[in-house]
């Protein structure tokens, strides 16, 4: 081959031949792997096909959309999908081959179908959360519930996001003066950096779990685009997985974001999260006055009911000496009813005995003596027995106080062989008083002697 | 050593034992007068917690790397 060719010629013969051989235009799917839009208001894409893996790309290729679509498809794309053109997005695209001489092979876009890439979203949604669901932790950090106050706020946010100045603003300017400790963890809100910085944010407060009382993730500015950064496994299962609750308010009207369903609490707006945790407080603060009101009058009813019962002990004591005493008269008055009565059974009796009194009142005289007189009777019955016990007793004691006596007496105290010494007819129990030549007597049982005392001796 | 932080949770759990106790019926009215007396001041400084700035935690949240 003796031909040789310019390049700007090779050029030509290959965008002619790839002309030829796809003249028309394709619907072709591809998945955006970047995108960039310069200042002349053309957008510039990489497109890419990933293997079955989802990590190895197998094909690669550069698209560009021209000014003049791109303002109309960028917000027909929008609109539907609630999602910037981005990377990451599966997207069906119609287009045409161009080959430039200069800038070689490339694809011009001239439509988008949006429906396309909301089904894909949708598609992926339903996996995560079907993926979340089948591990059993979709619901772990709404099972947490709210602690009783919500004053110590971790927030994830972009410091200078819209929604995090009117997040602060809304919190601190709250009207009920309540005051609230927050402390920014900064993430990126949006783009490819989402899930790394959400994550390291996540990750960072867990090391001062103790310190917050919830984590919220806030972002700007109620945007509708970009939601599915939030459709992130990763970053869905970290909040399920966190030991405090998780507040979000990522603004957006149409749908949740996966994110938001897992957390304990969804709103739609910074603001509204905002408001949220004052209500919050308001509530509790209405709930410590219930239960100030609650302590009150329970106090109150104790009290009461100590203070009646005090009252009706005070109300029951002072007719009681008065019952006593009126219980005491009426068995009195029993009493004399009963006496009464039986003076009449007695009238009644004397009134009927036999030998025609003329006047009863002899008759009941000698009714009361022949009453007295039977009782008498009665009684010595009843007394003789006991009496001749009593006799015999006081008899026996009386015998063994004579017997006793008799012993003692001196003739038998002479007839045991005791002698009886007198001196001038006194009776000598000593020797006191005798002396050598004494005349004494000594008396026997049956006669007395006497005696000259010869000498003493003293014992 | 920081004095023991002032905890909320575990006041209010302790104001609604009080009130348990109250309502039961079962707490000795001498000790009554006590038991309202702490119920009180807990709700007092809970309230307090709501509104009031504490420097404490103030410079703990400023600290946070």
């Amino acid at each position: 081959m003796t031909e040789k060719l310019s390049l700007y010629e090779l050029q030509l013969m290959i965008r002619d031949s790839l002309y030829i051989s796809f003249p028309g235009m394709y619907w072709v799917i591809a998945e955006i792997s970047e995108v960039k839009e310069n200042s002349t208001g053309h957008c510039y894409l990489e497109l890419i096909e990933k293997q079955a893996d989802d990590k190895n790309v197998r094909a690669r290729i550069k698209a560009i959309i021209w000014c003049k679509q791109y303002r109309f498809l960028k917000s027909y794309f929008e609109n539907i999908t609630g999602e910037k053109l981005r990377e990451g997005l599966k997207v069906l695209v119609r287009i045409k081959i161009e080959y430039h001489e200069l800038y070689g092979l490339s694809l011009i876009i001239c439509d988008i179908d949006p429906a396309f890439t909301v089904g894909e979203l949708a598609m992926k949604r339903q996996h995560i959360i079907r993926q979340l669901e089948e591990e059993g932790v979709f619901s772990m950090n709404k099972e947490l519930g709210l602690p009783f106050i919500i004053q110590k706020l971790a927030i994830i946010s972009s410091a200078g996001a819209a929604g995090y100045t009117d997040f602060m603003n809304h919190l601190i300017n709250n009207e009920f003066g309540y005051v609230f400790y927050t402390h920014l963890f900064e993430s990126p809100m949006q783009g490819s950096d989402t899930e790394q910085g959400i994550l390291n944010a996540l990750g960072r407060i867990s090391g001062y779990q103790d310190l917050f009382d919830a984590v919220v993730i806030i972002r700007g500015g109620g945007s509708q685009v970009d939601l599915s950064w939030f459709d992130n496994y990763n970053i869905a299962y970290y909040i399920t997985q966190f030991p405090i609750p998780v507040l979000t308010g990522i603004g957006h009207d149409k749908d949740m974001s996966v994110s938001d369903m897992v957390a304990c609490v969804a709103l739609k707006t910074p603001t509204a999260v905002a408001d949220f945790i004052v209500s919050h407080m308001l509530a509790k603060e209405n709930r410590l006055m219930e239960m100030l009101v609650e302590i009150k009058d329970l106090t109150h009813t104790i009290v009461e009911k100590s203070r009646n019962r005090l009252e009706t002990a005070g109300i029951r004591l002072p007719p009681l000496p008065r019952i006593l005493l009126s219980a005491v008269k009426e068995q009195l008055a029993e009493i004399s009813m009963r006496l009464i009565r039986s003076g009449n059974e007695q009238l009644r009796i004397a009134s009927l005995l036999p030998g025609g009194q003329t006047s009863r009142l002899p008759g009941v005289i000698k009714t009361f003596l022949l009453s007295r007189r039977t009782s008498l009777e009665l009684s010595a019955k009843i007394l003789a027995p006991e009496s001749v016990k009593l006799l015999q007793k006081r008899k026996s004691e009386l015998d063994f106080f004579q017997k006793n006596l008799d012993l003692l007496m001196p003739e038998n105290v002479l007839r045991r062989g005791y002698t009886i010494t007198y001196m001038n007819g006194h009776v000598k129990k000593t020797i006191d008083g005798l002396a050598p030549g004494n005349i004494i007597e000594t008396r026997f049982i049956d006669g007395k002697i006497s005696s000259r005392v010869m000498e003493d001796e003293k014992e | 050593m920081n004095k023991k932080e002032f905890s909320f949770k575990e006041a209010v759990s302790r104001i609604e034992e009080i009130i348990k106790n109250i309502e039961s019926g079962d707490l000795d009215i001498d000790k009554l007068s006590d038991e309202v007396k702490t119920a009180t001041e807990l709700i007092r400084q809970c309230q307090k917690k709501l509104k009031t700035t504490e420097d404490e935690i103030n410079s703990i949240f400023r600290d946070l790397s």
